[in-house]
C-alpha cells in the first residue's frame, strides 16, 4: 500500500515555535468532544471566517517543535472535520507526533518549510520521492522519511487499522 | 565504540543482540501502566474487546492500572469511569491502585521502576521512573499497543547526555535545576531524545530531587529521562522491584547525539513565567507581583524534602489572610513520613490546607482560579487555563518560593526565610 500525496493549499500558517496546539481552540474549549463544535472553533480567535475558507485537503504549516506542551486530541479532531489533510513544519513535538501519527493524520518533517510558504499557496507532499512541492512558488524541498513504523499507521489510518495489520504478531488475548 | 543505557534496555526487550539508534525494533514492555481518564482507558478496554475480541490479557502482571484523577469523584460519571476500571482490574486480574497517590509516584514506590526495566504509559510524566534506571516512555494512544500486542513496534532513541556539576545554594531545589537545564538547552534541547542525566550534582541529589527532574523531562523535548541507578537508587529498589533482572549502565565510551556540562553552582531559585514551560527566568526579576493561589503538590514535586522546606519557610510564620496554600503530597506513603516527621502539622499550623494525595489539582479540576487571579505553583505546567479560567496565571516555582509567597501574597525569594 502506498500513502496518497497530501494536495492542498496552505490553510494557515503557525509561525511561533514550540506552538502549544491547545491554542488552536482555546485551553476554555478542550474538553469538548463534539468535532463539529470544534471544527468551528479552530483558530476562530486568529479568523473568524477561517472554517468557512478551509477546502478539504487543505493543509498547515508549523515552526520548529510544533505540538510543545500537553498537547490534546480536540484541536486537530476539529482541523480534520474541516478537511485539514495534514500537517507540515520545520519539527515536532514528539509527543504531539505520536498522538496524531496514531490518529492517522499525516505529519511531515520538513526543514526550511515555514519561509518557503504563504497563505493559501498550493503545496503538495509527495511521499514516493520524499519531496515538498510549493506549486505556487515553484520552490521544492526534501521531507523527513517516515519510519516503518509511522509509515504502516499512516497508510492503516491510524493505530486501529494498524494493529490489525500486524497479525502475524502474537496477540496478548 | 559503546551503548547507552537506553540501547541496552530496548535490546533487552527486543531480544536483539544490540540495538542502536535508530533501529526499529519490535520490543516487550515489560509493564504497561495507565491511569483511567475519559477517553483513554475506557476506550482502550472498549476497543480491545470490540476490535480486536480480547476479553482477558495473558500476562496480567505486566499491567498496572491507577486511580489518581478525579479522587474524590465529584460528578456520578466520574465514579462510574473508577468503577469500570476497577471491573475491567479484577476480570482481568490487573492490579488497580486506589487512593494510593499520584501513579507515577506510587509506580516507583511499588517497585515498577525495576532498574533495567522497559515501561510505557500514555502519559510522559511517567519519565520520572529513570531516576531507577527504568526506560519509562510516555507512547500517548500508542499504549492501545502495549494492551493489545505482546511487542510494540518502537525506535531506539538517541540520547543527550547532561552532566550536572556543583553544589545548590540553600533554597535552590530540583525543581530549579530542571528549569535551569530548559534555560540553557531551550524547549527543544532534547527533541525526541532520552535526556541522560548525570555529574556530581545528581550523584549529591535526593531521589526525590532526581524524580523531580526525570518528572519534567518532555518539556526539553525530550521522550523521556534516565540516569544510571546508583547505590541509593539500587538501595530503594532492593525490596521493592517487582523484576529480577540486572540493572543496565551507560557504557563509558556510549554514543551520544550530543552531551552537555551546566554548573549550577550559581544557580538562583527559578520563576517560569505563564503561559509557556519554556519561559524560564531569575525568581528575583518577578518578586513583588502579587499572587493570591499557592499550590504545591504534582507528580513533580510534593515529595517529602518538598514538604519539609516549604514548613521550614513558613516556620514561625502564617501564610497571609487571603492567600490559598493547597498543599498536596504525591502520595499516600509521602503523606504518612510527612505526618511521623510533623512536617504536616507544621504547615497546617502556618494555615495551609492540606488534601489527600490526588492529580486534581494540577489540571485544574480543584482548587480552580477564576479569572485575573494569579498562583504560584510546583504543578507540571503554566498553560493559560491549566489551573482554572484562562485569565488566571500561573507561575511555577519551587516548593520554598511557594512558601514564601503564601507568606507575603507575592513572589518572593525563599532563600532569607531559610536563614537560620
Amino acid at each position: 500500500m502506498a500513502l496518497d500525496n497530501l494536495k492542498g493549499r496552505v490553510a494557515w500558517v503557525f509561525e511561533d515555535e514550540d506552538f502549544d496546539v491547545d491554542q488552536i481552540v482555546g485551553v476554555k474549549n478542550i474538553k469538548i468532544k463534539d468535532p463539529v463544535e470544534l471544527g468551528k472553533l479552530a483558530m476562530s480567535a486568529e479568523d473568524p471566517e477561517f472554517a468557512a475558507k478551509v477546502r478539504p485537503g487543505d493543509l498547515l504549516i508549523g515552526n520548529h517543535n510544533f505540538g510543545y506542551g500537553h498537547p490534546h486530541y480536540p484541536p486537530m479532531i476539529g482541523m480534520r472535520q474541516l478537511g485539514i489533510g495534514g500537517v507540515i513544519a520545520e519539527s515536532f513535538s514528539p509527543g504531539y507526533w505520536r498522538g496524531e501519527i496514531a490518529m492517522g493524520f499525516p505529519q511531515v518533517a520538513c526543514p526550511g518549510v515555514l519561509a518557503a510558504v504563504n497563505r493559501w499557496d498550493e503545496i503538495e507532499i509527495d511521499w514516493a520521492s520524499s519531496t515538498f512541492h510549493n506549486h505556487t512558488t515553484g520552490v521544492s524541498l526534501p521531507i523527513e522519511p517516515l519510519s516503518d513504523g509511522d509509515r504502516l499507521m499512516l497508510e492503516a489510518g491510524g493505530l486501529v487499522g494498524y494493529l490489525h495489520a500486524r497479525d502475524k504478531e502474537e496477540t496478548v488475548g | 565504540m559503546g551503548y547507552t543505557i537506553a540501547e541496552k534496555i530496548l535490546a533487552r526487550v527486543s531480544e536483539n543482540g544490540a540495538v542502536r539508534a535508530g533501529d526499529e525494533v519490535l520490543a516487550k514492555p515489560d509493564f504497561v501502566i495507565a491511569y483511567d481518564f475519559p477517553g483513554y482507558t475506557d476506550v482502550i478496554f472498549k476497543q480491545m474487546e470490540e476490535d480486536f475480541g480480547i476479553d482477558k490479557v495473558a500476562e496480567p502482571d505486566r499491567y498496572a492500572l491507577f486511580i489518581d484523577h478525579m479522587v474524590p469523584a465529584a460528578t456520578t460519571q466520574e465514579e462510574e469511569l473508577h468503577q469500570l476500571t476497577r471491573d475491567w482490574g479484577a476480570k482481568n486480574k490487573v492490579p488497580v491502585y486506589e487512593r494510593k497517590g499520584i501513579g507515577h509516584q506510587v509506580a516507583a514506590e511499588l517497585g515498577y521502576a525495576t532498574p533495567g526495566a522497559f515501561v510505557v504509559h500514555f502519559d510522559g510524566h511517567i519519565s520520572q521512573l529513570g531516576t531507577f534506571g527504568t526506560l519509562a516512555i510516555g507512547v500517548r494512544r500508542h499504549l492501545l499497543e502495549a494492551f493489545v500486542k505482546e511487542r510494540i513496534k518502537f525506535k531506539v532513541p538517541e540520547t543527550t547526555r547532561i552532566d550536572l556539576t556543583g553544589t545548590l545554594q540553600p533554597g535552590v531545589t530540583a525543581r530549579d535545576v530542571f528549569h535551569h537545564i530548559v534555560r540553557v538547552l531551550g524547549p527543544r534541547g532534547c527533541r525526541g531524545h532520552v535526556m541522560e542525566l548525570g555529574g556530581d550534582t545528581i550523584d549529591n541529589m535526593s531521589l526525590e530531587g532526581r524524580q523531580s527532574i526525570n518528572c519534567l523531562a518532555m518539556f526539553t523535548g525530550a521522550i523521556t529521562a534516565l540516569m544510571n541507578p546508583d547505590e541509593k537508587a539500587l538501595t530503594y529498589m532492593k525490596e521493592r522491584a517487582r523484576l529480577d533482572i540486572d540493572p543496565l549502565f551507560s557504557d563509558p565510551d556510549a554514543t551520544y547525539a550530543a552531551r552537555h556540562e551546566i554548573d549550577v553552582s550559581a544557580l538562583e531559585p527559578i520563576i517560569v513565567v505563564p503561559p509557556s514551560p519554556a519561559d524560564t527566568r531569575n525568581l528575583s526579576e518577578f518578586a513583588g507581583t502579587e499572587v493570591q493561589v499557592g499550590y504545591l503538590g504534582s507528580c513533580a514535586s510534593g515529595r517529602v524534602e518538598d514538604l519539609e522546606i516549604a514548613a521550614d519557610v513558613l516556620e514561625g510564620h502564617k501564610v497571609k489572610d487571603g492567600f490559598q496554600l493547597n498543599v498536596i503530597p504525591t502520595s499516600k506513603e509521602i503523606m504518612e513520613v510527612a505526618a511521623e516527621r510533623g512536617i504536616i502539622s507544621r504547615l497546617i499550623n502556618a494555615g495551609a490546607f492540606i488534601s489527600s494525595s490526588s492529580c486534581d489539582y494540577c489540571f485544574g479540576r480543584m482548587g480552580v482560579m477564576r479569572a485575573g487571579q494569579k498562583a504560584v505553583s510546583t504543578g507540571t505546567l503554566n498553560v493559560r487555563g491549566r489551573m482554572g479560567s484562562p485569565d488566571s496565571e500561573i507561575y511555577i516555582v519551587n516548593a520554598a518560593a511557594v512558601a514564601a509567597a503564601a507568606i507575603e501574597g507575592r513572589i518572593a525569594d525563599p532563600r532569607p526565610y531559610l536563614k537560620g
